[in-house]
């Protein structure tokens, strides 16, 4: 088991049968959520003179972005979203996906959106994994941290940046060589835990017994997660990619970028999951792209204007081709009368709304995907600035199937920070 | 009222008051009786004239409510609520006897516990907030004949350790923490717990004594430097937080936990080099400058250690740097690993256990990683998250329980002070069979608390959990408000403020606590207060917008009149200087004067409160502090102090409420019932009124039964902004702050009251308020409610109190020599049982 599976796994047991099966004849949904760090600035996706909502048929996306041009049928570019409440100056940390207040060393003071939709959506073997990406360094000696997801208030869900240690927990049971190795002797250890936790539970009293019961009960799920993911081996082996030099050493961040993304990709498409969170720059105001050629890393990066600059123009490009591989991943994919991607929606924003420092009067998010219908795509909406990301994310519990007025927001911060109530109709069918 | 009084004619023909009480009613034991020979009785004898089926009082109708069931629970727990209290039946109505009273609310709570089990069970009774249930008059006063009490003594259980005891268990195996230093008395120093930093995370940080250069500034440090969160949860933020029941460990902390114990094994072994290159370990920084050049900020490397080892070496150093992997050297570090985390050495059968586990790991994946891996399963052990008081050793007396011994004992008065493992003469004393009778206890608790260099950060935890000083920083503010309060709303400079101030209201209790006199009144009326630089803002006070265009105006005034004597003195200098070119005027910093506020003039002695060790760089907090007196007239001890007034206050105002609900609970021992579900808590949103006047909704009759108890013993403190600084006018008009003491339960307290300061000096001068105290120092240190089968544990901790001249100190040997604290019953309690 590696280090931080986080809250993912304090759950209820879940069954074999919760492997979602991508040829089934249900409808299965899934999220992602793509969190680049330092800001989103509108320019850099918002083609050019569009300055009303309209199609994007005739436009051409800009560089950053280009990518996504034969996708852009899929895509929704929203500019116009505020989070002045969040207090994204530097990050938001938590309060990105959670739609409050934030800040460095700020523990979550709710659930935020990723975690609640994972709860709402077909459950899965793993509901939410959470991936991110910095530079190698901090990857290495951090290999689990959080600062984006969230369970509930004081509970930080960790997201995983050594893929071997992703690897391990996702695909162990058919792992070789080093990381098989691990693997066993992980799982020999927390079996023997189990059972010595197990031992020491028998001579309580009854009311303890109940309470220590669901700390041994942890093992049982760890152990049994593990378990589950070893007898559909079969299956996952179809999906796991294979493991290469990039693994064990990487060139660059990119190396591991890559495959932190090839297997987040791959618990999407063998249904272990259908929540992904990609925190590119982790939540926090460093990172690292030395693999695009950029050499400048961390702080300096968000200093710099990014529309125009050759810097960020690789940055985001980078990021749109991950885009694209997830859904040319998702759309090789057969679900129901179409592919995984049908039913499917990639979020795709900043945890520093446009820029490092910023008030959060503007938020741009760019949607790729319906979501089995239920968004519009294939245009540019310009919203008045004047309801909030929790809106967009009320949006996405409604077309998840929960009513939802104001995501994380009482009445009273509502008065003062959204002037409607419910979800975006500018985004819905 | 005349239906009333046949009612009440009828009762007292049937004698209904006078039969109960014939019987013995035993505290804790269960009440055989059944729904329609004993509550419908009851039901129909007190409630029903009220609350009956036509026009009921409170629209609630009792008359067809039938025997507990998960379905009418609701119904129930409200009317367990308001009969406990003794809030119904109305004063102006005929009162149950005081047994039938008490068994009615004990076999509601039977009813509701055997009617919720398996429906998220019913533990409304086991909860602090609800410690008040217990009428204070039986447990302090006389009690009335049919009541007989019995021995008492606490559940066997277990204790889930705190979020900070993990964390000060944690730093053991990686810090050296300083020792103590009787000259500096308030430094942080071995022993203390693992405190919050600046930004009031619980964090560990990994060889901050060795960081001698870094590149960037706080943000950057704090990324680049390697460290822990703190795993396990904590849910409550008010009040008592950790009774034993309250908290297990899930699956998700139990892999944290696996994950954060590879990470503090691997900084045992190697220190630095687990987390740094080695050419960052280095006394001379100079000398790797190619190294450090570009942009290092919020990287690993931008960090650079200095050679000298100062984590503890211990004998997981030894097995690690040790070439050969022998079975002593692996036994060496399980024990030693056990003892550290358990605070027990391990028996036989667990260290055999944990070195087959390493063994097989060193085999599979060699000494390096299957060390770490096999090691890292004792942080997982039972007894490393939670505190056995099992009992299971010792013969039951004749009322079941067992008396504690030996390492349960030990650790059991261990866990009342300290975070850190028993001391040498505590561990030989359990060792010798010296840890099995109460003047055993006596003599180890005495001798700790006679002892300052013995840390015991529980106390200081206690005095956090009653006053509630500590959330000041964790209230966000809305920035506007915060700056319309004369405090600054730059950045994080108040959150930074407040963070200090716990740490300087800690040190004040400790004060006090040194003096040991009269603590409870010190506590209430001290005029010291531990201070910062910015405490002259806090503790000052806020001018209204007359006295504030008045302090702008003479400014201005005295910076013209400034400027033109400088004009004139250089006209006098070209004068006397003709043809020569006049100095330069010095250049001036342009004032930054907040004429907002009146600071007040904080002097007084060094002394330092206790704040972490190096943790963000130049963002780290100070320990230096002064130790000052506060202005008579707007102060009185740490109710007026802004670390307790903004951890009672709110994004926008404060929160008279919360703090009249503080006075009521913590104060005068008194109960209020949940907020009904039908109630929407919400005052308007009006921000052209002053806050009592949007209280106003609290006032219709349905609400004021209960706010009643709340807002007039809040509201006084309307002398002080939401930012805690002293104020005479609110929104341009004279602050109202008067308030009023009702039913306090001691008649001689009741009235009205023109300020906070009339109302804590009326309150610190009240028996019953250090009746109260005990009562929550009692629930602290037992880790749950009190029960009338306390009531002589908490008599003699009082008197203990009283004829030690407020000795905090007499106090506590009282309770933790007591029955509750010493004996456990391994039966399930009685009422659980009922049904």
């Amino acid at each position: 088991m590696a280090a931080g599976a986080g809250a993912a796994f304090g759950l209820p047991l879940v069954s074999q049968n919760l492997l979602a099966s991508p040829a089934a004849n249900t409808t299965r949904k899934r999220v992602i959520f793509f969190m680049q760090n330092q800001g989103f600035d509108p320019k850099t996706c918002i083609p050019e003179g569009m300055d009303r909502s309209q199609s994007l048929a005739k436009a051409t996306l800009p560089e950053p972005i280009q990518a996504l041009e034969p996708y852009k049928e899929r895509l929704h570019i929203i500019n116009g979203l505020h989070g002045l409440h969040t207090s994204p100056s530097h990050s938001a940390f938590f309060g990105a996906l959670g739609g409050y207040r934030g800040g460095d060393g700020v523990p979550p003071s709710a659930a935020t959106i990723d975690y609640e939709l994972s709860k709402v959506l077909p459950p899965t073997l793993l509901p939410h994994l959470c991936i991110g990406m910095d530079s190698i360094e901090n990857m290495t000696t951090k290999p689990t941290i959080a600062t984006l997801s969230a369970s509930g208030a004081g509970q930080p869900i960790f997201m995983y940046s050594d893929p071997n240690q992703l690897y391990q927990m996702l695909y162990g049971g058919i792992s070789t060589g080093d990381i098989r190795r691990q693997h066993e002797a992980r799982s020999s250890v927390l079996t023997q835990i189990e059972q010595l936790a197990a031992a020491k539970g028998n001579s309580l009293p009854t009311g303890e017994r109940q309470r220590y019961g669901q700390f041994v009960q942890g093992f049982k799920d760890v152990n049994g997660l593990r378990d589950r993911l070893d007898t559909v081996a079969d299956h996952l082996r179809k999906f796991a990619p294979p493991v290469d030099e990039r693994y064990t050493n990487p060139a660059h961040e990119t190396d591991w970028h890559d495959v932190l993304l090839d297997l987040g990709i791959s618990a999407l498409t063998s249904g272990i999951t259908n929540t992904l969170t990609i925190g590119s720059g982790r939540g926090e105001i460093f990172g690292a792209w030395k693999g695009l050629g950029v050499e400048q890393q961390g702080h300096n990066l968000g200093h710099m204007e990014q529309a125009g600059n050759p810097i960020w123009i690789k940055i985001r490009q980078y990021n749109s081709r991950m885009l694209v591989r997830i859904m040319e991943a998702l759309e090789s994919v057969p679900e129901g009368s179409g592919t995984m991607m049908d039913h499917t929606l990639i979020v795709y924003t900043s945890n520093n709304a446009d820029k490092q420092h910023t008030n959060g009067a503007n938020w741009p998010v760019m949607l790729l995907g319906n979501f089995d219908g239920a968004f519009k795509t294939g245009c540019f909406t310009q919203l008045d600035g004047k309801r909030p990301i929790n809106a967009l994310y009320s949006t996405l519990l409604r077309a998840s199937g929960v009513p939802c007025d104001h995501f994380n927001m009482n009445e009273k911060l509502a008065r003062k920070f959204d002037t409607n109530t419910g979800p975006l109709k500018e985004l819905l069918v | 009222m005349n239906k009333v009084a046949l009612t009440l004619g009828i009762l007292l023909a049937l004698g209904w008051a006078s039969r109960i009480p014939g019987e013995t009613y035993r505290p804790g034991q269960k009440i055989n009786k059944d729904f329609a020979s004993f509550a419908q009785e009851f039901l129909a004898g007190h409630c029903l004239d009220c609350h009956g089926e036509l026009e009921p009082e409170g629209e609630l109708s009792l008359h067809d409510l039938g025997p507990v069931d998960e379905v009418n629970a609701g119904t129930w727990r409200r009317v367990w609520a308001q009969v406990t209290l003794g809030e119904m039946p109305p004063p102006d109505m005929a009162q149950p006897a005081v047994v039938a009273r008490l068994q009615f609310s004990d076999w509601i709570v039977g009813e509701l516990t055997r009617a919720m089990r398996g429906k998220g069970g019913f533990r409304a009774h086991l909860d602090p907030s609800k410690g008040n249930f217990v009428d204070h008059a039986l447990l302090f006063g006389p009690l009335p004949d049919g009541i007989e009490l019995i021995p008492t003594s606490s559940p066997a259980r277990i204790w889930r350790v705190t979020p900070q005891e993990h964390m000060t268990r944690l730093n053991e195996l990686i810090n050296t923490e300083p020792p103590y230093d009787p000259r500096k008395p308030g430094l942080r120093t071995h022993g203390d717990t693992v405190p919050t930093n600046h930004g009031g995370e619980l964090k560990l940080y990994f060889g901050t004594d060795r960081i001698i250069k870094w590149q960037g500034g706080t943000v950057a440090y704090a990324t680049a430097v390697k460290s822990l969160p703190a795993v396990l949860s904590t849910a409550r933020d008010h009040g008592l937080e950790n009774y034993p029941d309250f908290y297990t460990v899930n699956s998700a902390e139990a892999t944290q936990i696996l994950g954060v114990a590879e990470d503090v094994i691997r900084y045992m072994a190697y220190g630095p080099l687990s987390i740094a290159q080695p050419y960052q370990i280095t006394d001379d920084p100079q000398s790797i400058a190619d190294k450090m050049k570009g942009d290092l900020r919020g990287l690993p490397t931008s960090i650079v250690y200095s050679t000298k080892v100062k984590r503890p070496l211990t004998p997981v150093y030894d097995l690690m740097n040790d070439e050969e992997v022998t079975e002593s050297r692996l036994r060496a570090a399980v024990d030693y690993l056990f003892e550290a985390l358990t605070f027990r050495p391990p028996t036989k059968r667990e260290s055999d256990d944990y070195l087959a586990i390493v063994k097989q790991s060193v085999d599979k994946l060699g000494k390096e990683d299957g060390a770490v891996l096999g090691l890292s399963s004792i942080f997982l052990d039972r007894d490393a998250l939670f505190r056995p008081e099992l009992a299971e050793a010792g013969e039951p007396d004749r009322f079941g329980r067992v008396m504690l011994q030996d390492w349960e004992l030990g650790l059991a008065v261990n866990h009342a002070l300290r975070y850190i493992k028993p001391d040498a003469e505590l561990r030989q004393a359990v060792v010798e069979g010296r840890m099995r009778t109460r003047s055993d206890v006596r003599r180890e608790v005495e001798r700790m608390l006679a002892d300052d260099s013995i840390r015991k950060p529980r106390l200081l935890q206690f005095f956090r959990d009653y006053f509630d000083y500590d959330l000041a920083g964790y209230i966000c503010k809305d920035s506007k408000a915060l700056a319309d309060t004369g405090a600054s709303a730059r950045g994080q400079a108040h959150y930074r403020a407040m963070f200090d101030a716990t740490a300087s209201t800690d040190r004040l209790v400790e004060l006090i606590l040194q003096e040991d006199k009269d603590v409870v009144r010190q506590l209430l009326t001290s005029d010291k207060v531990v201070a910062t630089k910015a405490d002259n803002v806090y503790f000052g006070k806020r001018r209204s917008q007359a006295e504030t265009a008045a302090a702008t105006a003479a400014a201005r005034k005295a910076a013209a009149e400034l400027a033109e004597k400088e004009a004139a003195e250089r006209a006098a200098w070209i004068k006397a200087n003709p043809g020569k070119k006049p100095p330069k005027p010095k250049k001036k910093k342009p004032a930054n004067v907040n004429h907002r506020v009146e600071e007040t003039d904080l002097k007084g002695p060094r002394v330092y409160a206790r704040v972490s060790r190096r943790s963000f760089g130049n963002g780290s907090m100070k320990p230096e502090r002064i130790l000052a007196t506060v202005p008579a007239d707007q102060r009185l001890g740490i109710l007026t102090h802004p670390s307790w007034l903004v951890s009672h206050s709110d994004a926008m105002d404060n929160h008279a409420i919360r703090r009249g609900r503080w006075i009521r609970e913590r104060l005068l021992g008194g109960g209020i019932p949940d907020v009904p579900i039908t109630v929407d808590a919400m005052l308007p949103d009006e921000p052209q009124h002053t806050l009592r006047e949007r209280m106003r909704v609290t006032r219709e009759s349905y609400c004021w039964t209960c706010h009643k108890k709340m807002d007039p013993l809040g509201l006084p403190f309307e002398m002080f902004n939401h930012a805690g600084l002293y104020r005479e006018t609110e929104l341009n008009q004279a602050v109202d702050t008067s308030g009023e003491i009702i039913d306090s339960g001691d008649p001689s307290l009741d009235g009205e009251v023109a300020d906070a300061v009339e109302l804590i000096r009326k309150l610190a001068a009240s028996e019953r308020t250090e009746q109260v105290f005990v009562r929550y120092a009692f629930r602290f240190w037992m880790g749950r409610n009190e029960n009338l089968n306390d009531a002589p544990v908490l008599q003699a901790a009082y008197r203990a109190y009283k004829e030690n001249g407020g000795s905090f100190k007499a106090l506590l040997t009282s309770l933790l020599t007591s029955d509750a604290f010493l004996y456990r019953t391994r039966s399930e309690p009685a009422l659980a049982e009922a049904g």
